[in-house]
């Protein structure tokens, strides 16, 4: 998507006086009447550290917590009167649609507003970036369909009865709709068609003779549904060779040709999309809440879609909730609607919020997927030798994300596995299916399930334990994926496969069979294993963070940060990072925070690294500045912003402070030497000096009281520059970005030094960003994850029972050990409902028709996942300096194929397509 | 405009709500959430589904039920007395707030996540720990007893485990609750 830079956001909203308002829901909570705060103050304490989440009590007590609880009676300054909107949607779109009847809601139930694609239009208002969220808001009439449930019209009703009775009047009334003459689907453009292909140098580790890292990926353009490949670098020729040698392989190779399918799968997360927009005409001032992964994205779409309309803004105000969606909130389109439904409330506020069906017809789905795969293996050896990938992508109807999904799958190929010649391709197409965006796994589940399936099936054929075969197989450092890429830090994925050969699920499996099926006539027992890596951190758009960390005289600490909370435990990770550091947590915590006045920074792309070099030397310019919220990136990119922002305040701040505390009688301490702890800042020989009194002795003296730092990382490593630190010195530090504040005693000089939003912003030096995304070779830093199930399948009925599985979990260095824990268990609870339990229709008959509900969609309840005999080990980390690592994406997947290989443990016959449903085992054995 | 509307009262979190015209077809959940500014109890599928939306009818006799608000209408609690998640903890002159045991229990083995689930799994808690008091589950059936009381509740974020042990651990500690 084109994205428009902080810069130009800034300078459009200047130059039409527009003040921008943007911030979490905490601080409206306040005045709610919610039961608890969203931070409450127990969460931790010095003997025991972590206690509970920050926002335990808020969530625990039914407070006002996400978005959907809040109406305009919430909200301080707004109306009190609350409207509610609802969209009318077409269920066809192989027809023309002609018009909405309303007539079934007789003269009562008529709605008090009707939008449609014409008011659009008369007001200027277009999608932007139509390339990713689809061509038109509102279908016109005499249209056909882009997609399923897409809109057609929004209705407007000021009161809540009304609403209420007419949308569940005309909920699944065919009539409301009507269509014209059959069209048949439009023909949608295809979104991106990709191909990687390698061959290895002399050894493993050295340079690739081929690769498209090297020599480029082959992109592709469409004839039909069928990719046409341009090639400048020679690897249509290196994949023709690749074919050939399959083509001629000898009886001492085994070649394994298998197609798998996955589904499209709905993350049902809880909370369904909605917001509530009040658009203040006199004062042309938006105020919105709504759900959302991507605040600051999300911002800067709604002020440029209305840039130039009818509804021209001075002042934007958005709040956000607490969140959860597993991906499906990250820049979906749903709070577009929810500006149009506020555009169009007569001035009073307007609540648009998704039924159950009504998020099955709409949410982001995860992608379907086709996947052909070839796998060749040495007899002798048990190496592989070679790997080719036909993978089919299905995105739906609008592109959202789907580009870079279907490219993510391709990181899933090899698994963990060293493979030495690799051709791997993916087609992304359009249909008329619901929307597929960033879900959970973002192409690397389907990837990765197909692989571990293939490698299970391949052990069986050459009758090696397949954990064995794994290992025989396994990735070592330096060694470089299919794209030419090298894994960044230490993988240990060898470790894993060690320990799970180890486990006694694993070594009595044989035996255990045996046992078991003798006791059990009719039920067969399996035990499958699978393992999984998800790279996280890698993009400029994933990898910043941003935290301000100030002290008050009194030895208050606070702390500002743009990590929105959305169910992960992100923001108790947050101020935990900030106690590990400083021995104590905030006292204040602001999370959800856009707006940074003391950091003035501006990113946009470059066309070429001479450009590139010419931006970074502006001290203002960011790669990036804030990224979406995803499980993935939160530790990785939010907490170590706030790492360093806790060592910036040590350094800057208490440790001169407790040098001038200590100057009279110890002037011989070193930084090196002193010690945090909860009780203060201590040195060999001194008691700790409490923060209280260092906060106060920074203030007497105007030392830095407050530091805000803007950060990026790419893989393990992060941009560096010079500051001067006026009373520091220069240093150099892990930032791009740096503003301090100084205390009460400061001189007038320097306090003359704080213009920026009330801080002193100083300009970096010799500024030096990660290499950029060309480097060669490239690193991506990943997690792993493992698992055993051990699961029963009743020959009979054709049900599934899990017994049993085990977790083993690389996620660096953990922050909050709990919250790590309970990622693994919601992971695989998930992966176990994708293998055995979830499935959508694509199109007519699946979620777009608004019929869709958990009813037929089955989630997978406590007694299906053995929620009592599951354990888990997370590998202690390599050192205590080691980075925590990205997970719960990763969590996920392995459940997957580890279930499909249990099942076919337990038959002896194998399953190419999910979910394993109880139909397809009783077909299987029947 | 004229939608069919009849007066109800009935108390929630031991307090007089009503009468207040309600329309006749009106969910309880949407009762609560529009009507009496409580929206705590969590719409999740409207179906009767995933329990997110349950609350505590306290019968006459002392039994006390959880009931699916998103498919019992409004009307049916008329006269009823009914807890809701924001009726479990209470809140001390002071600000300070007292959580119950289930609640204490859940945030202390970080039970949930999202916690859009959270007001579910502490009403049907709160019922299975009531219950127990007066009839004590053997030791033995404990995790069986658990499960059945709380597997008809969805939670999409934590694999229940946390829940779950929580609710183990509660039961166990808390004395009468199991049989002797």
């Amino acid at each position: 998507m084109t994205d428009l830079s902080r810069r130009d956001l800034l300078k459009s909203f200047v130059a039409a006086g527009v003040t921008i308002r943007l911030g979490a829901l905490a601080t409206v909570a306040e005045a709610a009447p919610s039961q608890g705060a969203l931070v409450d103050e127990g969460w931790w304490d010095a003997a025991r550290g972590v206690r509970h989440r920050v926002d335990a009590i808020a969530k625990v007590t039914g407070g006002k917590v996400f978005s959907r609880d809040y109406r305009a009676r919430d909200l301080p300054g707004w109306p009190k009167t609350q409207s509610h909107a609802f969209l009318i949607r077409a269920t066809k779109a192989d027809r023309l649609f002609e018009d909405i009847d309303l007539s079934s809601l007789g003269a009562e139930l008529q709605p008090d507003r009707i939008v449609r694609a014409e008011d659009l239009a008369k007001d200027g208002i277009h999608v932007p970036d139509p390339d990713y969220y689809g061509d038109v808001f509102l279908l016109p009439r005499g249209e056909t369909p882009y997609l399923l449930g897409q809109p057609v019209a929004l209705v407007i009703y000021h009161d809540f009865a009304r609403y209420d009775a007419a949308k569940r009047r005309i909920k699944f009334d065919d009539t409301v709709v009507r269509y014209g003459r059959e069209t048949g689907p439009r023909t949608l453009k295809h979104y991106a068609a990709s191909r990687y292909v390698r061959i290895e140098g002399e050894t493993p580790d050295a340079d690739d003779r081929h690769s498209s890292v090297l020599n480029g990926v082959i992109n592709g353009t469409f004839d039909g549904d069928k990719p046409v490949w341009s090639d400048t670098g020679g690897g249509l020729a290196v994949a023709a060779g690749i074919a050939d040698g399959i083509a001629k392989a000898d009886a001492g190779s085994l070649v394994l040709k298998r197609d798998y399918f996955i589904p499209f799968y709905d993350a049902s997360a809880m909370e369904t999309d909605n917001g509530n927009v009040w658009y203040d005409e006199k004062a042309r001032a938006l105020g919105l809440v709504f759900a959302t992964q991507s605040p600051h994205r999300d911002a800067l779409v709604i002020a440029r879609m209305l840039k130039g309309t009818r509804f021209d803004l001075d002042k934007l105000d958005a709040r956000f909730g607490d969140t959860v969606g597993y991906g499906t909130k990250d820049t979906a389109v749903f709070p577009l609607y929810c500006v149009l439904a506020g555009l169009y409330g007569d001035g009073r506020p307007v609540r648009l919020a998704n039924d159950r069906f009504e998020q099955f017809q709409s949410g982001l789905k995860a992608h379907a997927f086709t996947m052909k795969k070839t796998l060749i293996v040495d007899r002798e050896t048990s190496k592989f030798k070679a790997i080719t990938a036909d993978f089919t992508c299905h995105g739906g109807g609008r592109s959202n994300v789907t580009p870079n999904v279907a490219r993510g799958s391709m990181r899933g190929i090899q698994s963990v596995y060293y493979v030495p010649k690799s051709d791997i391709s993916v087609i992304a197409l359009a249909s008329r299916a619901v929307e597929a965006g960033s879900t959970r796994g973002y192409g690397c589940l389907q990837g990765i399930c197909a692989a571990e399936m293939l490698v299970d099936e391949a052990a069986e054929e050459l009758g090696l334990d397949p954990i064995e075969f794994r290992q025989r197989n396994a990735f070592k450092l330096g060694q470089k994926a299919p794209q030419g890429d090298i894994w960044g830090g230490t993988p240990r994925n060898e470790e894993m496969l060690a320990r799970a050969k180890a486990h006694p699920l694993w070594k009595e499996r044989a035996a255990r069979k045996r046992a078991f099926e003798v006791e059990n006539p009719g039920k067969r027992y399996g035990v499958g294993f699978a393992i999984a890596i998800k790279n996280y951190g890698g993009g400029p758009a994933q990898s910043n963070g941003t935290t301000s960390l100030s002290l008050s005289a009194s030895g208050k600490l606070s702390m500002r940060s743009v990590v929105h909370e959305m169910g992960t435990g992100s923001a108790t990770s947050q101020s935990a990072m900030v106690a590990n550091v400083l021995g104590r947590p905030p006292e204040e915590n602001i999370f959800s925070v856009i707006d940074w006045p003391e950091l003035p920074l501006y990113s946009k792309p470059a066309a070429n690294p001479q450009e590139q070099a010419k931006l970074e030397a502006d001290p203002r310019y960011t790669r990036n500045f804030a990224p979406p919220m995803s499980a993935s990136n939160s530790v990785h990119a939010f907490n170590f912003a706030t790492e360093q922002a806790a060592r910036a305040l040590l350094r800057f701040s208490l440790w001169p402070a407790a040098q001038a505390i200590w100057a009279q009688s110890s002037p011989s301490v070193r930084f090196e030497d002193i010690q945090v702890t909860a009780a203060g800042i201590a040195a060999p020989g001194q008691a700790p000096l409490p923060l209280a009194r260092l906060a106060a002795k920074a203030h007497e003296l105007g030392l830095v009281t407050a530091v805000s730092l803007h950060t990026f990382r790419r893989g393990l490593r992060a941009a560096q520059a010079d500051f001067d630190i006026p009373g520091v010195g220069v240093l150099r530090i892990d930032a791009d970005a740096l503003a301090v504040r100084y205390g009460d005693g400061a001189s007038a000089e320097r306090k003359a030094l704080m213009r920026s939003g009330g801080f002193h912003f100083i300009e970096r030096a010799n500024l030096a960003y990660p290499p950029p995304t060309g480097e060669r070779p490239r690193t991506e830093t990943y997690s792993s994850k493992a698992i055993l199930i051990e699961l029963v399948v009743n020959t009979t009925t054709g049900d599934i029972e899990l017994l049993s599985h085990h977790s083993i979990m690389d996620c660096g260095r953990a922050i909050v050990p709990q919250l790590v824990s309970g990622q693994i268990q919601g992971g695989v609870a998930m992966g176990i409902g994708f293998a055995l339990h979830e499935y959508l229709p694509p199109f007519e008959d699946g979620p777009g028709d608004g019929t869709w509900n958990w009813n037929r969609y089955h989630l997978p309840h406590a007694s299906e996942i053995a929620v009592w005999r599951q354990t888990e080990e997370i590998l202690a980390p390599i050192s205590d300096r080691e980075p925590p690592k990205g997970i719960a994406e990763v969590t996920t997947i392995a459940a997957m194929p580890a279930c499909a290989n249990a099942i076919a443990h337990a038959l002896g016959k194998r399953f190419y397509e999910f979910p394993i449903s109880r139909e397809k085992i009783l077909k299987a054995v029947s | 405009m004229t939608i069919a509307s009849t007066p109800l009262s009935l108390t929630v979190n031991g307090a007089a709500v009503g009468p207040v015209d309600v329309p006749d077809d009106l969910s309880l959940l949407d009762f609560l959430h529009e009507y009496v500014n409580l929206t705590g109890s969590r719409f999740g599928c409207g179906q009767g589904i995933c329990h997110a939306c349950v609350v505590i009818l306290d019968h006459d006799d002392g039994v006390s039920e959880e009931i699916r608000t998103c498919i019992t209408g409004a009307h049916y609690f008329n006269g009823r007395s009914i807890r809701t998640i924001e009726g479990h903890a209470k809140k001390r002159e002071d600000g300070a707030i007292e959580l119950t045991e289930v609640q204490q229990a859940f945030i202390e083995n970080f039970a949930f996540q999202c916690g859009y689930c959270t007001p579910g799994f502490v009403t049907a808690t709160t019922v299975l720990i009531e219950r127990l008091r007066k009839t004590p589950v053997a030791r033995a059936d404990l995790e069986t007893t658990i499960t059945a009381a709380l597997d008809h509740h969805i939670c999409r974020c934590t694999g229940y485990v946390r829940y779950y042990q929580a609710v183990r651990g509660l039961i166990e500690r808390t004395p009468g609750l199991l049989e002797a």
